[in-house]
C-alpha cells in the first residue's frame, strides 16, 4: 500500500467510526424522546394508561373549566365523541379559551382523568394545532 | 394613485426580471450585448427592486387598504414601528425583502475586486439566474402589490406578538444571513464551472461567508432573545422545528467557515468545501420557506401557505440536484492531492467538521422524523427536548475536546506531547478552578463537570492563542477574529450548562399586599392597575424584590388585550443581574381575588448572551481583517 492510500483509509475508517457512533447514539436516543399525539376517542379505544406520557389535543369543552385555587385547573378536552377531564397546576396560556384548540402533555392515569403538566399555546388566535384539526376531520367536527 | 403604484411597481419587478435574464446570458456564453457593464445592469436590477420595495413601506406607512397585503397586514392605528415591520411580517413582504437582499449581494459583488473578468461575469451570471426564479416567483404566485376593489376603512392588523422592536429587525438580520450564502453558492458553482477552486477562490469568498455567517449567528440570537422575554416560558431555546431550521444551515455554516481558511491557507479540502457551501444554502432555502410554507408544525409559524411550500420545493431540488451533478463531474479536477500530517490543524479542523455535520444529522432526524411517521403511517409525535440534549452533549464534548487542540496544532505537523507541556499551566489551572467550583456549588454530575471544565480550557487557551502579553503591551494578533470567537463558544458553553443546572421556578397563586419567596429572593405583591394604551389595555403588576434586605428593583409585569386582531399577551418582566437573571410572568386572572405569577431564576443569562456576541464579534473580526489581504490577492 502507498503512503496515501494508508493515509486516506485511515481517514475513512476513523470518520465511518465517528459516523456510525453518532448514528447510533442519536437512533437510540430518538426512539426513547418521542411523544405520541391522540386524540380522546383514540385514548379510551386504546386505553393508553400507564407512565408513558404522551399528548392530547382537542377542543376545550364549553362550561368545562374550573380552577380550585392554588393554579390548579380543570376541564375537559373532547373531540365531538368522546371527552377526557383533564387536571393541571400551572399558568394556562393566554390564548387558553372554551371552544378553542388545545394540546396537552402528561399521563393518562387509571381512573379515566388526563394528568397535564404542560398545556402548549399558539401565538395566533386563529391558528389550531394540525393535529386537532386531523382528529377533528375524522370525527366530521371539524367546521371552515 | 393606489393603481399607478401598483403599475410601477409591477413594472420595475418586470424589469429587475428582463435585466436579470440580461445578466445571466454568460452562462450560455452568449457575449453579444455589451451596451452597459455588469456593475450598471446589477445597478438596475438592485434599485428596481429597492425601489419597489420602497413603495411597499410607503404603502404601509400611509395605510393605502386598497392593496390587500396592506389591507391583511396592517391597522392604521398602529405605531410607525409596526407599519414599518408589518411590511416584512407577511410572506409577500418577507419575499420582497429576501430579493432585495438577494440583489444587493449581487451589486456588492459585481462592484468588488475579483480574479478575473471571466469569475465576476460567471458569479454575477448564476446569482441572476436565482434572481430570475425568485422575481418571476414574486410575481406570479405571491405579488405583494395586488389590489382589491373593495374600499375597505381599516386593516386586519399585526399579530400583536410579532409587535415587538427585536421581532422588526430579526427578519432582515436573519435574511441577510440566509441570502448571503447564495452568493458562496454561486462563487461555488463559478468555481466548479471554471475548475478554479483553489486559494485564490478561499480569498475571494471568505469575507462573504464570514459576513453571512455572523449575520446569520445574529439573526439566530435575536430571535432566541426575543423567545426568552417575549414567550415568557423563562427557556431561550425549545428545539422548536423552526429554531431548527435555521439552526441546521448554522451547523453547516459553521463548518464552511473553518474549511474556507483551510482552503486559503493549505490549498486543500476543495471538495468538502463546495459540497458544504452546496449544502449551506440548500438548508438556507429550506429554512426560511419551509418555515412559511407551513410544513413544519411549530409554535413559530405565523404566516403559512402550504401551496407556496411546492415552489420551494421544486426550486430546491433543481438547485441540489443540478449543483450536486456539476459536483460530480468537476470533483476530480478541482481536488489536489492533499499532503499533511494526521497530527495537524487539518485533521483537527476536519475531526470538528465531521462532529458538526454530525449535530446537524441529529437536529435533522428530530425535525423530520414527526413529518415521516405523519406522512408514512398518519402517526403525529412530538419528539422531545430530552432526545436533543442526550445526543447533542456527547458530541459537544469532543468537539469542546478538538477546538481546544486545533488551534494549538500547526498546519504541518505537530508534537502532541510538546503541545500538553506548552498548555500544563492552563490546564492545572482550568483544574483548579473546576475542582473548587464543584466543591463550592456541590455539583457532582460528571458531564457537567467535563463540559465546564473543558470550556474553561477553551476560554483561557483562546484568548491566550489571539492575544500577546508582551510586558508593557498587550498585542493583538491577527487570528484575534478566531481567538474571540472560540473565547465566546466556550463562556456560551459555560452559561449553558449552569443555566441548565440551577434555573429555578416557582407558581404562586398571590393576592396584593402577600410576600412571595423563591431561593432567597423575596417579591413584595404591591398592586395591581389597569391602563388605557394606544392600541391596547393592559393589566399591569407591581412587585418589588429584596434579597437578603437588599432592595434589587421593581417588576411590572403586564397582560395586554390587543383589539385588532383580539389577541392577549404577557409581558414578561426581568431584573438583569450580574450572575442571574430574575423573571417573573403574570397571567390571566381568572378570578377576582388572587392572579397566578410564575416566577424564574434564569442563572447566567447575561454571560450566555455575552457568549453570542463574542462569537458574532469574532465573525465580523475576520470578514473586514481579511479586507486588506484580500484585495492584494485578488489583483494578483
Amino acid at each position: 500500500m502507498t503512503d496515501t492510500v494508508k493515509k486516506r483509509l485511515i481517514k475513512f475508517l476513523v470518520s465511518l467510526i465517528i459516523f456510525g457512533i453518532a448514528i447510533l447514539i442519536i437512533v437510540y436516543n430518538l426512539r426513547d424522546n418521542i411523544v405520541y399525539f391522540y386524540s380522546p376517542s383514540e385514548i379510551i379505544e386504546n386505553n393508553q394508561t400507564g407512565s408513558q406520557i404522551i399528548r392530547l389535543g382537542g377542543l376545550v369543552e364549553s362550561e368545562s373549566v374550573v380552577s380550585d385555587g392554588d393554579s390548579i385547573f380543570h376541564f375537559n378536552i373532547t373531540d365531538g365523541q368522546e371527552q377526557i377531564s383533564v387536571k393541571y397546576q400551572g399558568i394556562l396560556p393566554n390564548l387558553f379559551a372554551e371552544e378553542k384548540g388545545v394540546v396537552v402533555e402528561g399521563i393518562y392515569m387509571n381512573d379515566g382523568r388526563f394528568i397535564a403538566n404542560k398545556v402548549l399555546a399558539k401565538h395566533d388566535e386563529n391558528y389550531m394545532p394540525p393535529e386537532v384539526i386531523k382528529s377533528l376531520k375524522e370525527t366530521g367536527k371539524w367546521q371552515e | 394613485m393606489s393603481l399607478a403604484l401598483h403599475y410601477i411597481a409591477n413594472l420595475l419587478l418586470i424589469l429587475c426580471l428582463v435585466t436579470s435574464m440580461i445578466q445571466s446570458r454568460f452562462l450560455f456564453n452568449i457575449q453579444n450585448y455589451n451596451l452597459f457593464s455588469i456593475s450598471q445592469i446589477s445597478a438596475i436590477q438592485f434599485l428596481s427592486i429597492l425601489v419597489s420595495f420602497f413603495i411597499l413601506i410607503f404603502l404601509f406607512i400611509t395605510s393605502d387598504f386598497n392593496f390587500d397585503l396592506v389591507y391583511f397586514h396592517s391597522h392604521s392605528e398602529k405605531p410607525l414601528i409596526y407599519k414599518l415591520s408589518g411590511v416584512w411580517g407577511n410572506h409577500e413582504g418577507s419575499m420582497l425583502l429576501w430579493i432585495l437582499i438577494l440583489v444587493l449581494f449581487n451589486f456588492l459583488f459585481s462592484l468588488s475586486k475579483s480574479r478575473s473578468q471571466k469569475f465576476k461575469e460567471i458569479t454575477v451570471a448564476v446569482q441572476s439566474l436565482m434572481i430570475f426564479g425568485f422575481v418571476l416567483f414574486l410575481l406570479l404566485l405571491s405579488n405583494p402589490f395586488n389590489i382589491n376593489n373593495e374600499n375597505f376603512n381599516d386593516g386586519l392588523g399585526l399579530n400583536p406578538i410579532l409587535q415587538d422592536p427585536l421581532l422588526a429587525i430579526h427578519p432582515p438580520i436573519l435574511y441577510i444571513g440566509y441570502v448571503g450564502f447564495s452568493l458562496i453558492f454561486s462563487l461555488s458553482i463559478t468555481g466548479l464551472l471554471t475548475s478554479e477552486v483553489d486559494k485564490k477562490w478561499a480569498t475571494i469568498a471568505k469575507p462573504w461567508v464570514f459576513a453571512a455567517w455572523s449575520f446569520l449567528t445574529a439573526g439566530i440570537a435575536l430571535g432566541s432573545y426575543w423567545a426568552y422575554y417575549e414567550l415568557g416560558w423563562g427557556g431561550y431555546w425549545f428545539w422548536d422545528p423552526v429554531e431548527n431550521a435555521s439552526l441546521m444551515p448554522w451547523l453547516s455554516a459553521t463548518a464552511l467557515i473553518h474549511c474556507v481558511v483551510v482552503l486559503q491557507r493549505r490549498n486543500t479540502m476543495q471538495s468538502w468545501t463546495m459540497v458544504l457551501a452546496i449544502l449551506t444554502f440548500s438548508l438556507s432555502l429550506a429554512g426560511t420557506f419551509l418555515v412559511r410554507s407551513g410544513v413544519l408544525n411549530s409554535v413559530h409559524t405565523f404566516a403559512s401557505d402550504p401551496g407556496r411550500g411546492l415552489f420551494i420545493l421544486i426550486f430546491l431540488f433543481i438547485i441540489l440536484s443540478s449543483s450536486f451533478l456539476l459536483f460530480a463531474l468537476k470533483s476530480e479536477k478541482i481536488n489536489k492531492p492533499s499532503l499533511h500530517n494526521i497530527s495537524s490543524r487539518n485533521t483537527g479542523i476536519m475531526v470538528n467538521n465531521w462532529l458538526l455535520i454530525s449535530i446537524l444529522i441529529v437536529v435533522f432526524l428530530g425535525t423530520m422524523y414527526p413529518l415521516a411517521t405523519d406522512l408514512l403511517y398518519n402517526q403525529s409525535l412530538t419528539v422531545g427536548p430530552q432526545y436533543y440534549a442526550i445526543s447533542i452533549t456527547p458530541i459537544i464534548i469532543l468537539f469542546l475536546f478538538f477546538m481546544i487542540l486545533s488551534p494549538q496544532l500547526s498546519w504541518r505537523e505537530s508534537k502532541l506531547l510538546k503541545i500538553l507541556n506548552e498548555m500544563r499551566y492552563i490546564l492545572i489551572s482550568c483544574l483548579t478552578i473546576t475542582f473548587l467550583t464543584t466543591l463550592y456549588f456541590d455539583l457532582f454530575n460528571f458531564t457537567e463537570i467535563l463540559i465546564i471544565f473543558l470550556s474553561l480550557i477553551l476560554i483561557i487557551s483562546s484568548l491566550s492563542l489571539g492575544l500577546n502579553f508582551k510586558s508593557t503591551k498587550v498585542i493583538v494578533k491577527s487570528n484575534f477574529g478566531q481567538s474571540i470567537a472560540h473565547a465566546g463558544f466556550g463562556i456560551f458553553m459555560l452559561a449553558v450548562v449552569s443555566n441548565a443546572v440551577y434555573s429555578q421556578e416557582k407558581i404562586y397563586d398571590a393576592k396584593v399586599g402577600s410576600k412571595l419567596q423563591l431561593d432567597e429572593y423575596i417579591f413584595d405583591f404591591k398592586n395591581i392597575e389597569q391602563e388605557e394604551k394606544d392600541n391596547f389595555n393592559s393589566i399591569r403588576a407591581y412587585l418589588s424584590l429584596s434579597k437578603n434586605g437588599k432592595d434589587l428593583g421593581e417588576f411590572s409585569p403586564e397582560i395586554r388585550f390587543y383589539s385588532d386582531p383580539p389577541t392577549i399577551t404577557s409581558e414578561t418582566s426581568i431584573i438583569h443581574q450580574f450572575f442571574s437573571d430574575v423573571y417573573v410572568v403574570m397571567n390571566v386572572p381568572q378570578n377576582q381575588e388572587s392572579i397566578s405569577l410564575r416566577l424564574h431564576i434564569k442563572p447566567f443569562m447575561n454571560i450566555l448572551w455575552l457568549g453570542v456576541i463574542m462569537i458574532i464579534l469574532g465573525g465580523i473580526i475576520t470578514a473586514i481583517l481579511n479586507r486588506k489581504k484580500y484585495e492584494e490577492n485578488a489583483i494578483n
